[in-house]
């Protein structure tokens, strides 16, 4: 009796609770279970019916049917051309592309920067940074919108066309080359990882760019992750501000394209416009199924820490 | 080969890494800070700059506070006027603060002096800089009839800086960023402290709220004097002063009740009679004055405005409860050991990752108006009779007993009550998954100590579930109080003719400020501000209640 330490107790215990043996079925959990899968069913009930109003006939939708009697592909076809998604997505893959590959540029050093390096009035900016996320969008809005108006005239007398900002790429994309949100959630990984790893590069001769290229991004893929899809479903999601400085079909993006369909193009027909909401949602779910563990784990944890 | 050697030689010591290290910093810095300041931090500066002029496409005259006015009345006289005030006492803590940290090395407090001149040199900067900028905002007005080339542009560009007031500006601001810059390094130099730095930057926190203060009182001043001067002048009076003495008496002393109140809990129960005596009476006063003030001073406020916050109030009353018990009870739930968890998960989550556009236009296709809808198909079927669900402007209490409810009761319309469902959906999901994270971070020890104490299923959850939880709670009611005030897209994609007012909050109507055809970009930035200065009360608000509240543990 006398070897039964504490310490075998704890170790019996973290055993029995890591591996619990099947429990006795009880009523309890059957409740649970009802609970968590009617919480499913409501989530999934509006992503059911868009999929089943998109492949029927006009007939069908109006009459609020829930089951389509046969299943008409061709809405999605109709939709596509009708909607003119083939210009509207090209513009929204563009747009985030650009977006996403200016902020990596941007976002990534920044962050290695205030997690890893020591330098004059570090504190002081990071503090400012953090305090731009107080800012509400709608305060931002006009100023910027004037600012990038303007931009776009000298730009224009500068470098001609190319140099335009509205209707143009760089109005679209460079506001949101940069976030404190994104540079905290990776300035908050890049803490974490050990200084032993900067000081055994540092002896064999890495610089801060050398060692921030071939060990802290292959080492941070996770977040990284996380916030590209962060930035792709935000620019695939961006209605208002393209709404602004984008008045030619050239540069608007998906999100203008279904609401103009849906409000426009066509009202009357609801098989039309879920057909085409179920080809605007697509990517995004598609590339969420891929990166749901490190993406919901990246939210909570960045949510937490802010 | 001698140089290479000098300079790795000189990069070998410490000041050489140190610079290195700095301008390395620097430089992998940069981009992103410079478009965060021209992109976030700069433009609340121009937005407040807008909202002091007329300015349609173009930036017209200076009106000083009249946008503010406009929007809420003389209550914004006493809104700047305590803003003014804030600031002041902001630089009275900073200096406070100053002396405190310095008061064993009295030396520090010189850092006063290069302090207040690079304050005057930052102010002189940001002076040339906004008159520059208005000269730069008009240089297409200046073009007007002319024949526009890419040259033009560039010479009004580079006009704009020769105008006398600009170049006046520019002179007073050499002059006194190089004396700064002079006595600055001459304090340097002189005189070594340790954490100079500090002092340093503490001592312009301190100057700039002190420039902040003045500048915005005396503007607020020189305002009251001329609206009281026009209202005499037209044979009225305005009551702006005692508007201002009774409504911060109001709240002064309503302040003094609360602060009472806190001290009096600890107190002994001979003195508590007399406190609680006395925080009666400072209640009965303070709330009298605000009852007997406050509609008065608030009833000029622009129709827009209540209306708009009304409905972002109702909506946050109305999403931000139920959101955060739907996310709790499915957290819990979920975090027994449920067999597909990882699936549940990624279910919640998806309406919170799904783009507004499509899930708006699901929703707006459910709860249509037609008879045929889903929504209306399924009241049907319970017996109740169609609804105009999106469409429908009245409140759901005048719906339910009749139109005979006054206005003032008459609740959400039922319009919102869809956008208040609808934004459930989609955020119940999101709460879910951090009050799940929030939920592993609870350590298992005490669960055991509850099962060993006896505690039952439902005491373990209100004495150790809830208080451990409640930094996450915490954090999702601001993150959701401040989200509803922010609300945008989803009301922009759900409102439908017939029913705009009924969900449009002030964010809708900033917009329909700057997409009319004759935009009003200084009231728009003006009423942006407003919801600024409320969301930033909020989160003060809910802070201070967090500090007592939340168990960090």
């Amino acid at each position: 009796m006398a070897e039964i330490t504490a310490q075998s107790i704890e170790q019996v215990e973290s055993i029995a609770t890591t591996q619990q043996p099947p429990k006795p079925f009880r009523i309890g959990d059957l409740l649970t279970y009802a609970v968590l899968l009617f919480g499913a069913f409501l989530a999934l009930l509006p992503f059911i019916w868009m999929l089943s109003w998109s492949v029927m006939t006009a007939n069908e939708v109006s009459r609020g049917q829930l089951i389509p009697n046969q299943i008409l592909l061709q809405n999605y076809t109709d939709a596509w051309n009708r909607a003119n998604f083939g210009l509207f997505m090209w513009n929204s893959v563009r747009i985030s592309v650009i977006s996403i590959v200016g902020m990596l540029l941007f976002c990534v050093p920044a962050a290695y920067a205030f997690a890893k390096m020591k330098f004059f009035g570090k504190n002081i900016l990071f503090a400012v940074m953090l305090a731009t996320l107080m800012i509400p969008d709608v305060v931002t809005l006009i100023p910027n919108f004037l600012t990038v108006v303007w931009f776009d005239r000298l730009g224009q007398s500068i470098f001609g066309d190319v140099g335009r900002w509205i209707n143009n790429w760089p109005s679209l994309t460079v506001p949101f080359m940069a976030s404190a949100f994104t540079i905290f959630l990776l300035r908050q990984f890049f803490a974490q990882l050990p200084d032993d790893l900067w000081e055994a590069a540092r002896i064999d001769g890495a610089g801060h760019f050398r060692y921030l290229i071939s060990v802290v991004i292959p080492l941070s893929k996770a977040p990284i992750m996380t916030v590209i899809t962060l930035a792709f479903i935000a620019s695939w999601n961006s209605l208002l501000w393209p709404l602004l400085v984008a008045n030619s079909d050239d540069w608007r993006p998906i999100a203008f394209g279904l609401s103009k369909f849906v409000t426009a193009d066509a009202s009357d027909e609801f098989h039309l416009q879920m057909a085409a909401s179920v080809i605007m949602v697509l990517p995004i779910i598609v590339l969420y199924f891929f990166t749901q563990k490190q993406f919901t784990e990246g939210i909570a944890s960045s949510g937490l820490k802010g | 080969m001698t140089t290479q050697s000098a300079r790795s030689s000189w990069l070998n010591t410490r000041r050489g890494q140190q610079l290195l290290e700095n301008l390395t910093a620097y430089l992998f810095l940069s981009p992103a800070i410079l478009i965060i300041f021209i992109f976030g931090i700069f433009p609340v500066a121009f937005a407040f700059f807008v909202s002091l002029h007329e300015w349609g496409r173009f930036p017209d005259e200076y009106v000083g506070l009249a946008q503010y006015v406009k929007a809420l009345g003389p209550f914004a006289y006493v809104l700047f006027f305590w803003i003014g005030i804030a600031c002041l006492t902001g630089a009275g803590w900073a200096l406070t603060h100053l002396w405190r940290d310095s008061a064993g090395e009295r030396r520090g407090l010189l850092y006063l002096i290069p302090g207040a001149s690079l304050t005057a040199a930052l102010l002189a900067f940001v002076n040339w800089f906004f008159i520059l900028l208005l000269f730069l905002m008009n240089v297409p007005v200046r073009l007007r009839g002319q024949q526009v080339t890419q040259v033009s542009f560039l010479n009004e560009f580079y006009a704009s800086f020769q105008f006398p007031q600009a170049l006046a500006a520019a002179e007073i601001m050499w002059i006194v960023i190089a004396l700064a810059g002079v006595i600055s390094l001459l304090f340097i130099v002189l005189i070594k402290t340790e954490r100079r730095g500090h002092q340093l930057l503490q001592s312009m926190l301190c100057f700039t709220l002190l420039g902040a203060g003045v500048l915005i009182l005396q503007l607020t001043l020189t305002e009251i004097q001329t609206a009281i001067l026009a209202a005499q002048a037209s044979g009225e009076s305005l009551p702006i002063w005692s508007q201002i003495i009774v409504i911060s008496a109001g709240v002064g002393l309503l302040g003094l009740a609360y602060t009472l109140w806190r001290r009096g809990i600890h107190a002994d129960s001979d003195r508590q009679f007399v406190m609680q005596a006395l925080i009666a009476v400072l209640l009965v006063v303070g709330g009298y004055l605000l009852i007997a003030e406050l509609p008065r001073a608030l009833g000029q406020i622009d129709r827009d405005i209540i209306s708009g916050f009304n409905v972002t109030v109702m909506l946050t009353i109305g999403t931000v409860p139920l959101q955060l018990a739907i996310g709790l009870g499915l957290a819990v739930l979920l975090f027994q050991n449920i067999k597909g968890q990882a699936f549940f998960r990624v279910v919640y989550f998806l309406p919170y990752i799904t783009p507004f556009v499509a899930t708006a236009t699901i929703f707006s296709l459910l709860f249509s108006s037609r008879p045929e809808s889903p929504v209306n198909q399924l009241i049907n079927s319970l017996g109740i009779a169609d609804q105009n669900w999106l469409r429908e402007p009245s409140g759901i209490f005048q719906l339910i007993f009749g139109s005979n409810v006054p206005d003032a009761l008459a609740g959400p319309s039922l319009a919102l009550l869809v956008v208040i469902l609808y934004s459930t959906w989609v955020y119940a999901g999101y709460s879910t998954v951090i009050f799940l994270a929030g939920l592993g971070n609870i350590p298992k020890e005490m669960y055991e100590a509850a099962k060993i104490d006896g505690a039952n299923g439902w005491q373990t959850f209100r004495f150790i579930t809830l208080p451990l939880l409640s930094p996450t709670t915490f954090f999702l009611v601001l993150i959701a109080t401040i989200g509803s005030f922010q609300a945008f897209s989803q009301i922009f994609l759900l409102r439908k003719p017939g029913a705009y007012e009924a969900v449009d909050t002030i964010n809708l109507y900033i917009l329909e400020e700057i997409r009319r055809d004759r935009p009003d970009y200084a009231y728009g930035s003006a009423m942006a501000f407003v919801l600024f200065a409320v969301i930033l009360i909020l989160t003060i608000v809910q802070n201070r209640y967090a500090q007592r509240r939340v168990f960090y543990g």
